[in-house]
């Protein structure tokens, strides 16, 4: 018996879909730059979803959890072995995802005889400046996509896109941590919304009315996960005098904006 | 495997992997030239934490190598350590260490204990004695801490083999450390105990300290020439003491030359 070419293309397209429809039901992660720092926001129910990966990264996922552990080690470990060997200057999180992960990604993804990682993750690079603040977007593929300013990682394509959609037209109300996390977690509910209803809308332009819809939607949607999970905001603070950057925000730095869903 | 381990990742403490090194050097009289020298440093337990003292000289041999030499490095937001001995080696164990204790919390999701740090640091030291019987890149430090557990300062002491001992009051390490040892049982004594002061007199203690240490042993740089390096652990974090809180309390230390010591033998 043997591999034909015909083979690895159903193969793809198989483990494809099996990806998608494994990622479809994750809780989104929302990176979003704002002066003080970079914010990563998510809604967790058990596993943490935001982490530390070096001084200046953070690394947030959707997918299986003992994957997002497998890419979030990996990640750990050359940041590490890289800083120490060299210089933490060197620790980037394009080399990070452009030489390590996505190279890794795609080779897992393309074996036919090996699981595939059910993964899509957003890694993010604290700047001197907000100007020079980083975002990687990694698929399961090994695609890759660099972003500014704000990004995200959702269950479905479809979903991203929406959160997107909304940040884009928001993100300049983003000034402070408050109204970065507020407007981090209408992007989650976004994204949240978008991965349930599978195929999307169909149609690309939306009215005003329907806009209207989906904000009361996402007031919906975080009353209720707010209700039932925990909101996980990590902060890479720009300027601290502390050695460690990275901090979660306390309950009551996060207490204004669960109020307006509670 | 052990979930964490640093040196597990790099090869070892002393694998190929790391830039630590531990090839047998064979020894050598021009060895001691080469290595550069930190000094004295010293630690006390004040009112609200641990204050560390450093001077700045670093010397290889007779040579003054650099007078800005910082000794008291932060390995986190809690634990200071004041380094003696060897600076190749103290500075790259420092390095060592601080990615070790970030690594073990990033990839566990939970701080190294403290007693895990300090253990990690006699493993550090024991791991450098083959070097250190050369003759060349022995180095002590003394670890400071605050302990969140016991809400104190916590201050622990190593020999040159790793063995690690808590001291309650003080520590020193360094050439001059040895001259000075003493006059800190004496301002225990007779004025009062270390962490009864505030940080301002435990500053002015340990500057004094240092200054009589620089007179007494040519490679210690004293506060005279650059203030030396102050840093502080409390509950909240580190503090770094601003050159002009040291620069007040240097200008109200009497000068040593009116003490009139000693006169040549006509």
């Amino acid at each position: 018996m043997s591999f034909t070419p015909y083979d690895w293309n159903q193969s793809i397209q198989t483990r494809t879909e099996y990806i998608e429809e494994r990622l479809r039901d994750g809780s989104p992660v929302v990176g979003i730059s704002i002066p003080d720092g970079i914010l990563m926001v998510s809604v967790h129910r058990a596993e943490r979803k935001v982490y530390e990966i070096y001084d200046r990264l953070v690394f947030g996922a959707v997918g299986n959890q003992s994957d997002i552990e497998t890419v979030r080690n990996a990640s750990i470990d050359f940041a590490h072995r890289e800083g120490f060997q060299r210089s933490p200057d060197d620790v980037t999180a394009h080399r990070l995802v452009g030489s390590v992960l996505s190279p890794a990604l795609k080779k897992a993804f393309g074996d036919p005889f090996n699981a595939p990682f059910v993964f899509r993750g957003l890694f993010a690079e604290l700047g001197e400046r907000q100007e020079t603040d980083l975002f990687f977007a990694l698929g399961f593929d090994g695609e890759f996509k660099r972003e500014t300013r704000y990004s995200v990682a959702a269950g479905s394509l479809e979903a991203e896109n929406r959160m997107i959609d909304l940040l884009h037209s928001s993100v300049d109300q983003a000034k402070d941590r408050t109204s970065a996390v507020r407007l981090a977690l209408e992007a989650w509910a976004t994204g949240k919304i978008h991965a349930r209803r599978r195929g999307g809308f169909g149609s690309k332009a939306r009215d005003e009315e329907e806009e209207e819809v989906e904000i009361l939607t996402a007031a919906h949607v975080l009353r209720e996960e707010i209700a039932e999970g925990t909101v996980e905001a990590g902060l890479l603070e720009r300027n601290t005098p502390r050695e460690i950057k990275f901090r979660l925000l306390r309950a009551d730095e996060l207490q204004p904006v669960l109020a307006e869903y509670r | 495997m052990r979930p964490g381990d640093f040196s597990e990742l790099i090869g070892g403490l002393s694998g190929e992997g790391g830039r630590v090194l531990d090839a047998p050097v064979s020894h050598s009289e021009r060895a001691a030239e080469l290595d550069t020298h930190g000094t004295t440093v010293i630690a006390v337990k004040y009112r609200d934490g641990v204050l560390n003292v450093g001077d700045r000289r670093a010397t290889a041999n007779m040579a003054v190598m650099f007078d800005r030499a910082e000794k008291v490095l932060p390995l986190d937001d809690f634990t200071l350590i004041a380094i003696s001995g060897s600076f190749a080696r103290a500075v790259e164990i420092v390095r060592y260490l601080k990615h070790s204790f970030r690594y073990y919390a990033r990839r566990e999701l939970q701080e190294m204990s403290l007693d895990g740090k300090v253990s990690e640091v006699s493993r550090a030291i024991a791991n450098n004695l083959p070097m250190a019987l050369q003759g060349i890149g022995a180095f002590i430090p003394i670890v400071s801490a605050y302990d969140p557990r016991t809400n104190e300062g916590r201050i622990f002491f190593y020999d040159g083999m790793g063995a690690r001992f808590e001291t309650a009051e003080f520590g020193a390490a360094g050439s001059g450390s040895e001259r000075i040892r003493g006059a800190f049982d004496y301002i225990i004594r007779t004025k009062k105990p270390f962490r009864e002061m505030s940080l301002d007199e435990a500053l002015q203690e340990c500057l004094i300290l240092l200054d009589i240490a620089a007179d007494l042993d040519a490679a210690t740089g004293g506060f005279a020439k650059v203030l030396p390096v102050a840093k502080a652990i409390t509950r909240d974090g580190i503090v770094d003491i601003p050159a002009e809180q040291m620069r007040d309390i240097v200008a109200g230390i009497h000068p040593r030359e009116d003490a009139g010591l000693a006169r040549p033998v006509a």
